[in-house]
């Protein structure tokens, strides 16, 4: 898709996803390192648990696709390449702080000036400027700042965050969307532009716009162990299976009520529940339960009879008969799980690849569409330090005796 | 080449059949930036993120909910029986207007409405189609129908957010719905200009959780290359330690702190004044914070339980430690920096008068996401659709109404 494109990738940890959703789309992405190795590859877990340039599972992911280069930003010789490069780049992406890039001649007003058409990306945790633009940061840290990190957890336990840190990967996937949109008026105009992507201000997706709680003039969403609260009661989500745990939808409604009486019908067919139970309005069960009708110590009876009935049920047993009578239940899943999924197996989701170390082959998570006539291609794996130097700069007409030179300098 | 660049996407139109949250969500960030884009639902059986909360004032109802109105602002809306003959017929008529036609529904239903990329494709050679769902259009679940929360169970997010003795908590609500539109964004634009060069359509079909799993990649290769099986494990972290949430003084407030290296150990011992930790043995190197990180997690809550989230805050950014209050949306409503980023953007809207939506996600400097309309009220912008962009004329539009189409 994206093919004629070519795509400078400075951005480390905070930002790999970005180049890397466009070089599956297609784009030429350079990977851009300092000589001593970017500090993704430093980024945990790492292959055989043994760390080492080649062995970072995090790089393997997001360098994915890219060819890679090294270049000492520090030096004159190493700026003068980026600039160089700039010239035949359409997307730069970054994520040092803020002013980093332009202290070093190498800001978007720098790098316009070599080519007006550069879309130039900016990845930071607070934006480029701002009271606290200058603030230390995490993964962490961010989902606390941005809200989805308060409405995770236990009613009676402390915010958690995804054990797989996130807030960096929604910055850097809404750098390429944002990329995305630049580029399309790029090709009217012909001018780039540059475009500022703060993590702190990504991350509040994972609210599900519970952030605009306040200003709309409703109770700030809390921590609801999975579910949700309607009102004082707590909608209940995640459940015990007798093997694990499954995602129940337990809600009511136009569009949800009737799955919750296919449910109550099983439950009642198998004797667990009463009639009167089952043929409760599900539909209109929220009025039932503002009108006081169903009170709040008959509401968590109810919880009681559909937990009583889960619990004695296989997680894969649930789901048969969930896909049979067409039930909102789908197990929770294990990384083991999701690796042996038939689904995925059946869409032949995932890829087969050479390892960076050369180590023999790495199953890679596959394209994340599917085009009808360009499909996602995974054509490279991740690269090893300065593996491609010979072959991008050799484009750029530095040859051979030259890049020694530039090596001998410490640039590259 | 103009002085006053016009909006990004300006000449780009998307009828948009989707709903909820992962689908809207994708459309929202091109109308932001100037896609003309036509939201088509039923008045009669509404849709579900009508139904989602957080509503205005408190009050439930198909026009009050600020979930809906953040998902859709900036779109056209028609209201249109899609079942009925006269329905798709104007669907039709929207495909031949459209470069993007996106859906949402359950896999098949557009082929039983006649409604698929193929008879589409008939009407539009060149025309972009993206269905989005849950686990895409082929394989043993694509039938599997049903919300984000579940895409987040069955792709394993779920299961890595809770404390690890206790049962899986998950992310809040519908996980994949939130990631999987950036996909839906890239992959869109990219078979746009696709099409511009070549003049080819594109069929796209999106797995919501195959788009979501590359945020969790490095656990999954964690698994296929050393077979571990990565769980949650609350707020630790493999590099980091002391890392955590911890309680301070108020009612369910806390602060979030995150230490990486031996420096900003001693800078946050110092800033904290605990006579405990600096020196301290137990704790004096990575291997030995991590050794002990439970006393030491017991240690660091006992003396935050003593101050406030804010003042913690301050004094560890103070000297270069991360740290900040865990922000419900009352503290981020006056969090400065989310402030000053524009998070919050207030709109005219029909019925409520004035409604606050969150602002795009990111800055481009030369042509800057507009809001210029409210997500659309039931049927508000059925004429200017019908007139403006399909040109029909009073008589057919009285037609359509008699037929109960507009519906």
């Amino acid at each position: 898709m994206l093919s004629p494109y070519r795509v400078l990738d400075l951005s480390n940890e905070r930002g790999m996803l970005a180049g890397q959703m466009l070089a599956d789309l297609g784009a030429d992405v350079i990977q851009i390192e300092p000589p001593g190795g970017s500090s993704a590859r430093d980024e945990p877990p790492f292959a055989d648990d043994t760390p080492g340039s080649d062995s970072s599972l995090f790089w393997w992911a997001y360098a994915r696709n890219k060819r890679g280069i090294t270049c000492d930003l520090q030096t004159a010789e190493g700026q003068d390449l980026i600039k160089r490069l700039a010239a035949t780049a359409d997307f730069l992406l970054e994520s040092g702080a803020p002013g980093e890039m332009a202290g070093l001649g190498l800001g978007y007003d720098d790098l316009a000036q070599v080519n007006e058409r550069l879309v130039y990306v900016s990845i930071t945790p607070w934006g480029q400027d701002g009271p606290r633009a200058a603030w230390a940061a995490s993964d962490l840290i961010l989902m606390a700042a941005g809200g989805p990190l308060f409405i995770a957890g236990f009613p009676d336990g402390a915010p958690v965050r995804v054990s797989v840190p996130q807030a960096y990967h929604h910055a850097a996937s809404d750098a390429a969307s944002a990329a995305m949109i630049a580029h399309m008026e790029r090709q009217r105009s012909g001018q780039g532009q540059y475009i500022d992507v703060a993590a702190v201000q990504s991350v509040p997706a994972a609210t599900q716009s519970g952030i605009l709680a306040r200003p709309i003039g409703e109770a700030q969403p809390v921590r609801a162990a999975g579910g949700a609260m309607m009102g004082t009661l707590r909608a209940r989500i995640i459940w015990p299976a007798a093997d694990g745990f499954v995602s129940f939808t337990f809600l009511f409604g136009t569009a949800v009520g009737p799955f919750t009486l296919r449910m109550m019908q099983w439950i009642h067919e198998e004797g667990m529940c009463t009639e009167a139970d089952r043929d409760l309005d599900w539909v209109g069960f929220m009025g039932l339960l503002a009108s006081g009708e169903i009170t709040p110590d008959e509401y968590e009876r109810i919880i009681g009879v559909v937990e009583a009935f889960l619990a004695t049920k296989t997680k894969a047993e649930l789901f048969e008969e969930a896909q049979r009578r067409k039930l909102l239940l789908v197990p929770i899943t294990n990384i083991e799980d999701v690796a042996q999924s038939p689904q995925l197996e059946a869409r032949g989701y995932w890829h087969e690849m050479e390892r960076p170390d050369g180590q023999g082959a790495v199953r890679l998570p596959g394209p994340f569409v599917r085009f009808s006539n360009q499909p996602i291609q995974y054509r490279r794996r991740a690269p090893r330090l300065g593996e491609h130097n010979g072959e991008v700069y050799g484009e750029l007409g530095i040859d051979a005796a030259a890049l020694v030179d530039l090596q001998a300098k410490g640039a590259v | 080449m103009s002085d006053t660049p016009s909006a990004a996407l300006e000449d780009l139109k998307v009828l948009d059949l989707m709903w909820v949250i992962a689908g809207p969500t994708a459309t929202r960030y091109l109308a932001d930036y100037g896609a003309t884009v036509v939201r088509v639902e039923s008045s009669t059986r509404v849709e579900t993120g009508r139904t989602i909360g957080p509503f205005h004032g408190g009050e439930s109802g198909a026009e009050n909910s600020a979930l809906f109105s953040n998902m859709n602002t900036n779109k056209f809306g028609l209201t249109l029986d899609l079942a009925s003959d006269e329905g798709k017929a104007v669907i039709k008529d929207l495909v031949q207007w459209a470069d993007i036609v996106s859906e949402s529904f359950s896999p098949g239903a557009m082929s039983r409405w006649g409604l698929d990329y193929e008879t589409l494709r008939e009407i539009k050679p060149e025309l972009i189609m993206l269905s989005t769902s849950l686990f895409g259009q082929t394989g043993p679940l694509s039938s599997v129908a049903g919300f984000g929360t579940m895409g987040s169970a069955i792709s394993g997010f779920v299961n890595l957010a809770g404390p690890a003795d206790r049962p899986p908590v998950g992310p809040y609500g519908a996980y994949t719905d939130y990631l999987a539109p950036r996909f839906t964004v890239c992959a869109l634009l990219a078979a746009i200009d696709h099409r511009n060069r070549t003049g080819e359509g594109t069929y796209i079909d999106q797995s919501q959780a195959e788009a979501a799993m590359h945020f969790m990649s490095p656990a999954l290769l964690d698994y296929t290359v050393n077979g571990r099986i990565q769980e949650r494990d609350s707020n630790r972290d493999a590099k980091r330690v002391p890392h955590g949430v911890y309680p301070t003084l108020g009612e369910d407030q806390w602060v979030a702190i995150s230490v990486e290296t031996d420096d900003q150990w001693d800078d946050f011992c110092e800033a904290s004044f605990m006579p405990a930790l600096g020196g301290n043995p137990r704790f004096d190197s990575f291997e030995s914070r991590k050794k002990n990180e439970d006393s030491l997690d017991e240690i660091i809550a006992a003396w935050s339980a003593q101050l406030t989230a804010e003042e913690i805050m301050q004094s560890m950014q103070d000297v270069g430690v991360a740290a900040y209050a865990v922000q419900g949306s009352d503290a981020c409503f006056t969090d400065p920096q989310l402030q000053h980023r524009g998070e919050y953007v207030e709109v005219d809207h029909p019925t409520l008068g004035k409604t606050t939506v969150e602002g795009s996600r990111f800055h481009l400097s030369r042509t800057p996401a507009q809001y210029n309309r409210s997500a659309p009220t039931f049927g508000r912008d059925n004429e200017f659709v019908l007139k403006e962009l399909l040109g029909y004329d009073d008589e057919k539009i009285t037609e359509l109404i008699i037929a109960g189409a507009l519906e």
